[in-house]
């Protein structure tokens, strides 16, 4: 869920720069570490910011009858982990600015903060619990790539609402009516992407194990012959 | 993509990105200096005559493109205009668009509208590749600069492969309903993950090869009036602001 290019008033636009920035820059400084230790994770880097951008164009069906997108936030940070997902995603929130007109440039520090930051730590940290209390693997990507979606919206729900206070409800007022408006698309669509994550890990726990097994999202006993 | 595709037909394919980049930043200023709907409709107006006649875009690729934009804006501009307040209990909700609310959607939408068309300025005259060369001389982190460069080199790849897998599975009904769509869905992404991390591991093995252990560098295209371009762009976006704040 993308707030428009020039939608947020300069000083939040600015605000949630200096929040995002210090987590990009974190998240280039230890993906600088890891391509110095392991030369080939920057490819992998690489192609993983194309393979998001092409996720978010790639249509899936909506309850409504329309149709919608995946954020890819979720399923990239159980890939590549939540830091690595900060600059990718920056780099994929500016493609889509810059390619879709989706999005923006003034609008990016917010953006890159539901979407790259909030989506992807929530999606991870889920994920890692839901393993802890021994969840079934589906249930646990389920579960992660779910709440991942429902946050990101929740957080761009929260940035308007800061932005566009209700004047008598104040902010809660706000609060509840951007995440009400945007709920009908928005709550299906966290089901779907859930479920659709679900398959994507079904499919890759079945022809490539190996390397779900290197990023320690499955274990031994787990992967299908 | 389409929106590529424009920038490397432009006619301002060659002025400076730099004195591109100049006079998109200065329309974004001037969006948000604007404290009237009439100055802001006047810098989106600007920036779209720009594109269409200077640049030479064709104005209905021009409306395409800016549809899905506009759609998100009206859903978006609805959301500011509508107020909502409750009675004593949950269920004693009452719906209203007051004046001044109504007022700020306008002015939030226009504002909106001029940034999207100050934006769009960009990209539809300006090849990605050469605004990725401008970030690596405005001294981005490399490692920001490599992941763009082949995640933008790679997007044609993996577009013609998501594309081409999708078309057999339609071919073979995979799309016919919901369930049978999510799970091609589901599986036409596993799969296309696999090839991302074989087509990573070729790209490093390609790389060793050749000694290429570093950051990837490519000839940058030279633009040798590029501080007479940047200088017009600085001008002309002063102007602009000037003009924006005079006519409130």
């Amino acid at each position: 869920m993308h707030i428009m290019e020039g939608f947020l008033p300069a000083g939040h636009a600015i605000g949630w720069i200096l929040v995002s920035a210090p987590v990009v820059a974190y998240g280039v400084y230890s993906l600088g570490k890891k391509v110095k230790k392991h030369p080939e994770y920057r490819m992998l880097l690489g192609v993983a910011a194309a393979f998001t951008f092409i996720l978010s164009a790639l249509k899936i069906p909506s309850v409504s009858g329309s149709s919608s997108h995946p954020t890819g936030t979720g399923f990239g940070a159980l890939l590549f982990g939540p830091t690595a997902m900060a600059p990718i995603g920056l780099v994929v929130l500016l493609f889509q600015a810059l390619l879709l007109a989706h999005g923006g440039i003034t609008t990016l520090g917010a953006n890159v903060f539901s979407m790259a930051i909030v989506g992807p730590f929530v999606a991870y940290g889920v994920f890692r619990l839901a393993r802890m209390v021994r969840l079934p693997f589906g249930l646990a990507i389920f579960l992660a790539t779910c709440s991942a979606n429902l946050m990101t919206y929740l957080t761009t729900s929260a940035q308007l609402a800061l932005a566009f206070p209700d004047p008598a409800g104040g902010f809660v007022a706000s609060f509840v009516k951007f995440a009400a408006i945007f709920a009908f698309t928005q709550l299906p669509l966290a089901i779907i992407e859930g479920l659709l994550s679900v398959l994507i890990f079904n499919a890759l726990a079945r022809f490539n194990p190996q390397e779900l097994r290197q990023m320690n999202l499955l274990q031994a006993p787990e992967a299908q012959p | 993509m389409r929106i590529e595709r424009f920038s490397h037909q432009s006619a301002w394919r060659h002025v400076a990105p730099s004195a591109k980049g100049i006079f998109t930043l200065s329309g974004l200023c001037a969006a948000f200096l604007a404290a009237s709907v009439a100055a802001a409709a006047g810098v989106a107006l600007t920036f779209a005559f720009l594109t269409l006649a200077v640049a030479r875009i064709a104005w209905r690729s021009y409306l395409l493109i800016l549809a899905p934009a506009l759609f998100f804006l009206v859903l978006s501009a609805f959301s500011i205009a509508l107020s909502i307040t409750w009675g004593e209990s949950w269920r004693d909700v009452s719906l209203s668009f007051p004046a001044e609310q109504l007022k700020q959607a306008t002015l939030v939408c226009t504002r909106s509208l001029a940034c999207l068309c100050s934006l769009l300025f960009l990209p539809l005259t300006t090849p990605l590749g050469d605004l990725m060369a401008l970030l690596r001389r405005l001294r981005t982190p490399e490692l920001l600069i490599d992941i763009m460069v082949l995640g933008y080199r790679s997007l044609f790849v993996f577009a013609q492969v998501v594309s081409a897998t999708r078309t057999a599975q339609i071919a073979r009904l995979g799309y016919i309903n919901t369930q049978r769509a999510l799970r091609s869905l589901g599986i036409l992404i596993a799969h296309t993950t696999l090839h991302l991390w074989q087509r990573a591991e070729q790209l490093h093995a390609a790389a060793q090869a050749r000694s290429g252990e570093g950051p990837l560098r490519f000839a940058d295209q030279t633009f040798p009036h590029a501080g007479r371009d940047g200088l017009i762009a600085l001008l002309a976006g002063a102007s602009l602001n000037i003009v924006v704040v005079i006519a409130g």
